[in-house]
């Protein structure tokens, strides 16, 4: 049990120690814990909240009372920007912690079983969720909802648990014939206390990993469905922004679209480096390759 | 040979659960818990037995599993009635689509997954090096932009008086006046389209395809051939892509029925280029049940039908692939 601890303490002490010496890893982190910061203050009221209040002042160009101009109504572009950042964490939160979790319980069950009745059972549900094409799929559930408020939200969810769902269940293939697993039967434990104290804690360096690749593809899957009228339904996204944005461009106002890809691009660019880098740090196959 | 043919059957049986489920799901979704589309058939104040004539016609008073059955025989027939929208056949909408998207998706497809075996080669062999870190800061970035925003940008700078200017904004005037196809034309509005799919697809592909180059470098045969003073080049195609094929092939068949519909439905609703994914984009903001049910449940079973041939040509191409799945 000792050595069972330090040994993860380790993993994760060497990840920290291999992250640190990753620069742009370390990047990908602080343009991360920025968002986080920013969307933290539109959550807590201090900043943002103007999003929605209009202003005689149509389409201005940046200044110091709007930095990043003004739209068609007049609303203030870098207010909207913002208070959208709060809106894309939400979603990117939502997506991945139930996705995880629900990849979490379906993999650990079908691999722990592998090869039993519920395992085919869950690989099967896998297999057809796979199988439809993503957009259609959100729009399939949006319309069974009725444009319900969570509908892009529960559509993401039940496709993105998959890809989590596997890797788990190949890793716990792997934990569960390990000498450990055998020994822990041996003594006489139940099942559910091996999964819960032994398995899933072996688990989580992945779960991280595969987080924050969950993280990205939720932020920019809101976008483009926001974009078709499947997404954010109360206030407003980078999506939402981008999609009103194509009328002003016709007229040759780039502010609102340009602010809007621009966060869109630097937060997924900050998930996607820090990504790589807990990837490296993590995952003891990379190891030995460059 | 009778080894094969038990093989391919085997393939096939196991694809009928996969195919009754992606149908079951979106009979659940699109047609089961559907709005309820009586009125929209009916005219104003219906009598009673007018209801009751429109729902046997929708077969609403059917059981689920007799409705899901006449789900199946409209995908095995194709048969999906009229739209709601337009009041044409399903059928004949999406027979004059399909070859549209394909004609629009097809160059960037084969042009992104080329360009990119070419620079995850030029990666892998340099590894390590600054070609190889360029390159992969380079698809990073690429993955770090959506595509929604490429196409926009793209639609901005190729083609309108705030960029170049050089091509339509919209639109899929691929013929002349007398009906004939004219290359000049297509090319025209098939270029900015193109570019924005290649853009799109770089990064991941090339990412994709490196990892499979390395993966492949390491291997006892390539240490061997390198050892005997084999050169690099001849290394590089002779020894490692030949095997890093199958990975390969498997990605590319994969994203044929994924680009077919959902790389389409952004490119085609914002060029207004009528091809399946403008139809389909069309009937999601009408909420055209016929038309939905149809690509949904025909996208779904040719990807289904695309993995289980996917599975069947790895066992003619490397018969050490035996029938084990799901791990």
């Amino acid at each position: 049990m000792l050595s069972y601890s330090s040994s993860t303490n380790s993993l994760w002490a060497m990840a920290w120690h291999q992250l640190k010496k990753d620069r742009a890893g370390i990047a990908g982190l602080v343009i991360v814990m920025l968002f986080l910061f920013i969307s933290t203050g539109v959550w807590l009221g201090l900043w943002g909240n103007g999003w929605s209040d209009t202003s005689a002042q149509f389409n201005a160009h940046p200044s110091t009372s709007h930095w990043f101009g003004t739209n068609a109504i007049g609303q203030d572009i870098a207010a909207r920007g913002i208070y959208a950042t709060k809106v894309a964490f939400e979603v990117g939160l939502l997506v991945t912690l139930a996705s995880l979790l629900l990849g979490l319980i379906a993999g650990t069950l079908s691999g722990f079983k592998a090869n039993s009745k519920t395992d085919s059972l869950i690989l099967w549900v896998m297999g057809v969720l796979d199988s439809i094409p993503f957009y259609l799929f959100v729009a399939a559930v949006a319309y069974a909802l009725k444009q319900h408020l969570f509908a892009m939200h529960l559509a993401m969810i039940a496709v993105f648990w998959t890809s989590i769902a596997r890797v788990i269940r190949s890793e716990v293939i792997r934990i569960k014939n390990m000498e450990y697993v055998e020994a822990g039967e041996a003594i006489g434990l139940s099942h559910f206390k091996i999964v819960l104290n032994h398995i899933i804690p072996n688990t989580t360096h992945l779960l991280l990993v595969q987080g924050t690749l969950i993280f990205v593809s939720a932020i920019k899957t809101e976008v483009i469905l926001s974009f078709l009228g499947l997404g954010i339904k109360e206030g407003i996204s980078w999506g939402l922004m981008i999609a009103e944005s194509t009328q002003d461009i016709q007229a040759g106002h780039f502010a609102n679209f340009i602010t809007a890809s621009g966060l869109l691009f630097l937060l997924v660019m900050g998930f996607n480096l820090l990504s790589d880098a807990l990837q490296d740090a993590l995952d003891p196959k990379s190891i030995g390759k460059s | 040979m009778n080894h094969y043919l038990r093989f391919v059957l085997h393939k096939l049986i196991e694809g009928i659960p996969l195919i009754l489920g992606v149908t079951l799901v979106s009979f659940v979704l699109m047609v089961y818990f559907g709005p309820d589309l009586t009125y929209e058939l009916l005219g104003k104040n219906p009598s009673e037995s007018d209801i009751i004539e429109v729902r046997q016609m929708l077969g609403y008073d059917q059981p689920f599993w007799w409705r899901y059955l006449a789900y199946l025989q409209e995908l095995l027939t194709f048969d999906f009635g009229l739209s709601m929208v337009k009041d044409q056949p399903v059928a004949d909408m999406l027979s004059r689509a399909i070859p549209v998207s394909l004609a629009l998706m097809l160059p960037g497809f084969v042009l992104g997954n080329l360009l990119a075996v070419m620079l995850a080669m030029a990666a892998a062999r340099h590894r390590g090096a600054w070609q190889d870190r360029a390159i992969m800061s380079g698809a990073v970035l690429g993955m770090s932009i959506s595509f929604l925003v490429i196409i926009i940008a793209f639609q901005v700078i190729f083609a309108s008086s705030y960029g170049l200017n050089w091509f339509p904004v919209r639109g899929w005037q691929v013929q002349d006046a007398q009906g004939q196809f004219n290359t000049m034309a297509y090319l025209n509005h098939v270029t900015v389209p193109t570019l924005a799919t290649v853009f799109v697809s770089l990064g991941y592909n090339t990412r994709f395809y490196r990892a499979v180059l390395v993966e492949e470098l390491h291997k006892d045969h390539i240490t061997t051939a390198t050892a005997y003073g084999h050169k690099p080049v001849t290394i590089m195609y002779k020894y490692m892509l030949k095997n890093a094929l199958i990975p390969i092939i498997t990605r590319v068949m994969f994203s044929i029925p994924m680009i077919v519909i959902s790389g389409s439905l952004l490119i085609e609703s914002y060029f207004g280029i009528p091809g399946i994914g403008l139809i389909t984009y069309e009937a999601i903001m009408a909420g055209d049940q016929p038309v939905l049910k149809a690509v949904v449940g025909l996208t779904a079973v040719l990807f289904v039908v695309v993995l289980m041939v996917a599975e069947i040509l790895y066992q003619l191409a490397d018969p050490r692939i035996n029938g084990g799945s799901g791990t």
